[in-house]
């Protein structure tokens, strides 16, 4: 672990630089600059699964709408609650805690809601794995859809205090990267990261490879839900389509974009999707250069972030940072990346 | 304490892979398991090692019974495998290799550090694993299985595609390593020459059955080796 603590670092310093400019920048950049922060415990959360274990998950975004509800029930001002959500558990309408309480509720629901469904997930392998995953977003959707007396349904609940500021997100993601890389550099981390190359070889070598998934989808769970909560009490207004396909896909964008066996891969990802849709987003709008008006493109962000996702990833398979961690350039290992391939297979 | 299996039967959709199959080795033998591609012998370790399932036969070390056991919890066991198709953990390091089986005993990094010299892996232990040569990679195999400390190590065709000097290195390695840890060695080959020279005894296979068993002069001269196997030009390819 000692020898990554450089990585650690540069990462945190590369956190710190990107709150900065929320510090300095307009109202508008400190918006964006927190909503980016917000998605970098996201794919942090997300890196800690599916960098580990190799396994794509499309179900996370589950994690982070139980994390923002049960944290909402216990946030809320309590006359707020009695009208929106009267028919909650008395104590829960009698109870009203601050944004650190709601974040321990949502991440510890979030946890024990993944412990119970993850034992099924993480019996199965590969894509079976992962569309497993997608099912149960899917089902988590469609509960929290219909559970009028729990979120309101199909319309908003509102009324949550806007308590995510900088500081806080900022904090939420150094935390979550702490949590990260303590756990990638634990022996544990190691051991799954040797199931994701190869399972079977895992297994002979004594790993037991289905709880190691379990323990890292629970972590996962966890600082994912965090990141639901600080988005609920963010915009002060949660409603279920917040958590969905859009949510996952960003998500697993950000994370493949910057290369998803690495930690610095979640983080030079997250910013750099970030950075490119506020740009493209300022862009669409129309602009004016050297005279010339250009008018305004309705569109311009989705279509431009897919196209530059589709030629890093031509020249870049792995990911921006190639799958490997940031490191001081004197450390960066010498030896020979060239694999010599010698696939005999028997 | 011995590992030993009795009546071992696979069967793979009314093909028998392995048919009655019995094996027995003590604590600081080296046994050899021969036969032909297809004979068995890789079943019969998958067996062993809990990767395939079967419902006759036992296997027990000592007087725990394995058969039925995930393959982790018998590696952890002690009873610990290599494959044939060397199956590394090719995107992390050649020292991770070791010491992510390490991990799972707790072992430290002194005793990875003694297995990269030990496997004569030393020279660049933070190399991608699967960027080395291929001998290298066989030997990083038996480095990563010897992290656990195996009271039983299988070794499934450790010198595929090695040079005879390589061989001749890596048979050393095992022998010296037997002596100093008094584990025992099942070691599967189809290259009957190779075992001779360091197997006590030999277990020959052949169409899923044992067809003999004995130190290596009587395999020599055994008729029913000889009309199955030994004709068929040493068994080498």
């Amino acid at each position: 672990m000692r020898a990554a603590i450089p990585t650690l670092v540069i990462l945190v310093v590369m956190i710190l630089a990107v709150s900065l400019l929320g510090v300095f920048g307009s109202p508008l950049l400190l918006r964006v600059v927190i909503g980016a922060m917000i998605n970098l415990v996201v794919v942090i959360g997300l890196s800690i699964f599916i960098g580990n274990s190799g396994i794509l998950s499309f179900g996370h975004a589950s994690f982070a709408a139980i994390g923002a509800y049960s944290a909402a029930w216990f946030t809320l001002p309590i006359t707020m609650k009695k009208i929106f959500l009267p028919s909650l558990p008395a104590f829960v309408l009698s109870t009203q805690v601050g944004l650190a309480g709601g974040a321990a509720i949502g991440a510890v629901t979030a946890a024990i809601t993944a412990a119970v469904i993850g034992v099924v997930i993480v019996r199965l392998s590969g894509i079976a794995a992962s569309i497993a995953t997608l099912a149960w977003l899917a089902i988590v959707h469609s509960v929290f859809s219909n559970a009028e007396a729990l979120t309101k349904g199909t319309s908003s609940l509102v009324g949550l205090p806007i308590e995510t500021n900088l500081f806080v997100a900022t904090f939420a993601a150094i935390l979550a990267l702490v949590v990260a890389f303590l756990f990638r550099f634990s022996r544990y981390g190691l051991m799954l990261q040797a199931s994701r190359e190869d399972e079977a070889a895992a297994l002979a070598s004594g790993i037991p490879v289905r709880q190691l998934r379990l323990v890292a989808f629970v972590i996962s769970a966890a600082v994912v839900a965090i990141a639901g909560v600080l988005k609920g009490h963010f915009l002060g207004i949660l409603a279920v389509g917040q958590f969905y396909l859009e949510f996952t896909f960003l998500s697993l964008a950000m994370l493949v974009l910057g290369g998803m066996r690495s930690l610095s891969g979640a983080v030079v990802g997250t910013f750099a999707v970030a950075g490119i849709a506020e740009i493209l987003r300022i862009l669409s709008s129309g602009f004016e250069i050297f005279g010339l008006e250009v008018v305004a493109m309705p569109g311009l962000r989705e279509i431009g972030l897919a196209i530059m996702m589709l030629l890093i990833l031509l020249v870049r398979p792995m990911g921006i940072t190639n799958g490997r961690e940031l490191t001081l350039p004197w450390k960066r290992k010498t030896a020979n990346e060239l694999p010599i391939t010698n696939d005999r297979t028997g | 304490m011995r590992l030993v299996a009795e009546q071992l039967t696979v069967n793979f959709g009314g093909l028998l892979a392995i048919a009655d199959v019995d094996i027995d080795i003590g604590p600081g033998e080296i046994v050899g398991l021969i036969g032909a591609n297809g004979a068995g012998k890789s079943t019969l370790v998958n067996v062993l090692s809990g990767f395939q399932k079967t419902r006759t036969g036992s296997v027990k070390l000592g007087d725990s019974v394995l058969l039925g056991l995930s393959p982790d919890r018998i590696a952890r066991a002690g009873v610990v495998r290599t494959f044939q198709s060397v199956r590394l953990f090719s995107g992390i390091s050649v020292r991770d290799n070791i010491a992510a089986a390490a991990a799972v005993l707790g072992s430290g990094s002194e005793s990875v550090d003694t297995l990269l010299e030990l496997l004569d892996l030393a020279d660049r232990p933070d190399s991608d694993a699967g960027s080395l040569p291929y001998a290298h990679q066989r030997r990083l195999a038996i480095a990563r299985a010897l992290a656990l400390k195996p009271k039983f190590l299988l070794l499934d065709e450790p010198a595929a595609g090695m040079s005879p000097d390589e061989i001749e290195d890596l048979d050393r390695t095992l022998v010296e390593l037997r002596d100093r840890t008094g584990m025992g060695l099942l070691l599967i080959e189809h290259n009957i020459n190779l075992v001779m020279s360091i197997c006590e005894r030999l277990v020959v296979l052949d169409g899923g059955r044992v067809i003999a068993r004995g130190d290596p002069d009587a395999i020599k001269s055994n008729t029913a080796v000889k009309n199955a196997y030994l004709g068929t030009e040493g068994g080498g390819h």
